[in-house]
């Protein structure tokens, strides 16, 4: 079966809407949707009565949670004061603008969703805030898989899509216990091929130019494809404008920038 | 190089805490001591004990202390962890396991205990009473080595000490790799990764105590007897 | 004897610093005056409000400041080598001393200076060859940051919306910013140059409250939006509550042992 996964449309209407054509006109039907539907974009309700009218299963992401919770991101996730104060302004107009209903549906996201093997969540199976990057330790990438008893792991939050391969590993190991008076055992230990896959961002991408990007996989032969698609970005732009949101997040938006940087610390955990 | 002493799983026990501390006298050579957590449990009066560690008699080495898992449960209960309670303790012990364990503090020592910190670095080495990923986490002999590479990764570490699981154990890291196959929209890369010269060491609990020699990498693992004035018996 | 030069050319082409470098190179007493231009039609001279001053202060030593009266006033020394900057868009209508802008004559009388010599980017050889774009229209715009202090990752993502035209059409912007850790940075950007200068002051303030040196930023470009400047710099600059948190973890030693969380 071939299925599209998305994620991260951060309340941008035009570029969902381009999305869901592109997955339409591919004659795709199966759809999943990794979380962080609202967030910084200027048309949260309507992305998110969009994916509830196409009844889209999605997980929830660390502003579906936030915007629920109340503000509990922690600060570490904001690599400046800038970044944080333009994050916390976004939270504060997108938490007034939702309606109730809005609220509750995005309150009522799963944290992950997993079809057979295939585990699907926002940041990873640890966090919605903990970042994948491609090029993180190889080893923690994989325990991330392992431990969440997936072979593919679908994630996104980092809104830069790939695809990674994790094969050929072992582990060797010399233990030695109080018990065990003999001398230390040693142990290699094989290690699985797992498979991380990044559904990069429809609505504010970063991955160098403005294109929405989603993924297609085809679970039998396993193949992957990163789709990139135009939308009417000028929209979008002119909507933040226009709800009053500030001008420099359309500025960031046009440029292919993220509305606040995100610290880039792959092995992050917030412990909050 | 001085040694480091390495201790937990004291739940209370104030002798445990004397029975070692004239230990590190004989031993010599150890410079600090460190309380890698649970220093209270429900089964006794940790008051007593409490007091010894913030205030140290004469000739005894000040421990350097870090909350463990039973501190955060009653932490937690009594409310110094924001929403949360002691689920984790009340559902696997169930009710009254709590209230011995708020029986066993007295509430003039929480402030004390909540000041306590995660962990503490040293060196190139974390010592943490369960792992990065989480006080409870309990690693031993049988975690998996890519768990315990994970842990180490996680906090940046060649050496994690951790006390959780109550053994005494060392799983060096000593081979293996790994390679990594990335595509983007940039294109394709092959990573290759070896694994790094780490290891996990468990520390033990109560009369189970470790020394370790940062300048030799040098692990000893002590356990001392129950009676009085009995000297220990360690190996390395 | 002395040498007066009076150097012009049009804002970013590189006057202060080749005036710096001809500062540091005399072996002599050195001066230095910064008069402001005049605003040509559609284009408004920016308010430098004492950055390029400060900036060769901080680089040339014992730089004798015309700008103060005692200094301008006072005997001159042999051998003193005094330049003047003055922003110009146009060419002067002569060469040699003949060619000062008549409007400068007062300004240069009151400081008792007679140049020797005028030196207009673009147009004399002895200067650099003029690199700047012909813009029909300049605005200018100025804030005085004095007593300010930023948040370091904050700036960095500032100067960067700045010079990549998130507030309009940039063409030059130049500053002196203060920095937690006491160090001064002169920043500096020109549309036609690859890149930012970031140079630190050579004075450094203790990390401990605000620095009194000079502070200001001055943005030249079309279709400026100063507000948009402004809501963002109030989000960059650090409170005192936060200046203090990052002082304060300056002014400490690194604590034994260290805490891992």
């Amino acid at each position: 079966m071939t299925h599209a996964v998305m994620s991260c449309l951060h309340a941008n209407l035009a570029a969902l809407e381009a999305v869901l054509a592109d997955i339409d006109q591919l004659g795709i039907t199966t759809i999943t949707c990794l979380g962080d539907l609202v967030g910084y974009g200027p048309q949260p309700n309507e992305v998110v009565e969009l994916v509830r009218e196409r009844a889209i299963p999605s997980c929830q992401g660390c502003w579906d949670e936030d915007i629920i919770e109340g503000l509990n991101s922690c600060e570490c996730s904001y690599p400046s004061q800038l970044a944080e104060r333009r994050g916390h302004l976004a939270h504060q107009w997108t938490a007034d603008q939702l309606s109730e209903a809005n609220k509750v549906f995005l309150a009522s996201l799963p944290m992950t969703l997993r079809r057979d093997r295939l585990l699907f969540v926002h940041g990873s199976p640890n966090s919605q805030h903990e970042y994948l990057l491609p090029d993180m330790d190889a080893f923690a990438a994989l325990e991330r898989v392992e431990t969440a008893g997936a072979d593919t792991l679908f994630c996104g939050h980092t809104h830069r899509p790939y695809v990674r391969d994790l094969r050929d590993g072992s582990i060797r190991v010399r233990i030695q216990s109080s018990t065990d008076h003999t001398s230390p055992a040693e142990r290699q230990m094989p290690l699985p091929v797992r498979r991380i896959i990044n559904a990069g961002s429809v609505g504010e991408p970063r991955h160098g130019n403005t294109n929405a990007t989603y993924v297609i996989h085809d679970e039998e032969t396993g193949s992957v494809e990163i789709r990139e698609v135009p939308y009417d970005l000028e929209r979008t732009c002119q909507a933040i404008v226009e709800a009053g949101l500030p001008p420099v997040f359309a500025w960031r938006l046009s440029q292919g920038f993220e509305y606040a940087e995100r610290a880039d610390d792959a092995s992050h955990v917030c412990e909050r | 190089m001085a040694r480091w002493a390495l201790v937990s799983g004291l739940q209370g026990e104030l002798e445990v805490y004397e029975a070692i501390q004239r230990d590190l006298r004989q031993v010599g050579r150890v410079d600090t001591l460190f309380v890698l957590g649970n220093l209270i449990g429900p089964d006794r009066d940790a008051n007593a004990l409490l007091d010894r560690l913030q205030s140290p008699r004469r000739g005894e080495l000040q421990p350097q202390c870090i909350y463990g898992w039973w501190e955060d449960q009653l932490l937690a209960e009594r409310a110094f962890r924001g929403d949360r309670r002691a689920d984790a303790l009340r559902l696997s012990q169930g009710e009254a396991a709590v209230d011995a364990l708020l029986q066993a503090v007295d509430p003039g020592h929480l402030q004390w205990l909540a000041a306590l910190q995660f962990g503490f670095i040293e060196l190139d080495c974390a010592l943490l009473h369960g792992s990065s990923a989480d006080v409870g986490d309990s690693l031993n002999t049988g975690s998996s080595p890519l768990l315990l590479l994970d842990r180490l990764t996680r906090m940046d570490v060649n050496r994690l000490f951790t006390a959780r699981s109550g053994e005494q154990f060392s799983v060096d890291l000593t081979g293996g790799g790994i390679d990594s196959h990335v595509r983007d929209l940039e294109g394709e890369r092959q990573l290759q990764q070896v694994v790094p010269q780490r290891k996990v060491i468990g520390i033990g609990s109560g009369l189970h105590y470790t020394l370790y020699d940062p300048g030799s990498d040098r692990i000893e693992f002590r356990t001392l007897d129950q009676q009085p004035g009995s000297r220990g018996r360690g190996f390395a | 004897m002395g040498h007066t030069l009076l150097i012009s050319g049009p804002p970013g082409c590189g006057k202060t610093t080749w005036i710096c470098q001809r500062l540091q190179a005399h072996r002599g007493p050195r001066a230095y005056l910064r008069l402001g231009g005049f605003g040509d039609e559609g284009q408004q001279q920016a308010r430098d409000g004492g950055i390029d001053a400060a900036v060769l202060q901080d680089r040339v030593d014992n730089l004798l400041d015309l700008a103060n009266p005692d200094h301008a006033l006072a005997p001159r020394p042999d051998n003193l080598l005094a330049l003047i900057e003055v922003p110009q868009f146009q060419p002067p209508s002569a060469s040699g001393p003949d060619g000062i802008d008549r409007r400068l004559i007062p300004a240069l009388d009151a400081h008792h200076l007679v140049p020797d010599a005028h030196l207009h980017f673009g147009r004399d050889r002895e200067l650099p060859a003029q690199d700047t774009l012909d813009f029909r229209r300049l605005e200018s715009w100025w804030h005085n940051l004095s007593g300010t202090v930023w948040d370091p990752a904050s700036l960095s993502s500032f100067w960067f919306e700045l010079v990549n035209g998130a507030y309009g059409d940039v063409y030059r912007a130049k500053a002196l910013f203060n920095l937690p850790d006491g160090r001064g940075f002169f920043f500096n950007w020109m549309v036609s140059q690859s890149g930012s200068q970031f140079e630190p002051l050579t004075a450094v303030a203790p990390p401990q409250g605000r620095p009194a040196r000079l502070s200001r930023l001055v943005v030249q470009g079309k279709a400026l939006a100063s507000g948009g400047i402004e809501t963002t710099l109030s989000d960059c600059l650090l409170s005192d509550a936060a200046l203090e948190l990052q002082q304060a973890a300056l002014r400490l030693p690194v604590p034994q042992p260290s805490a891992a969380s």
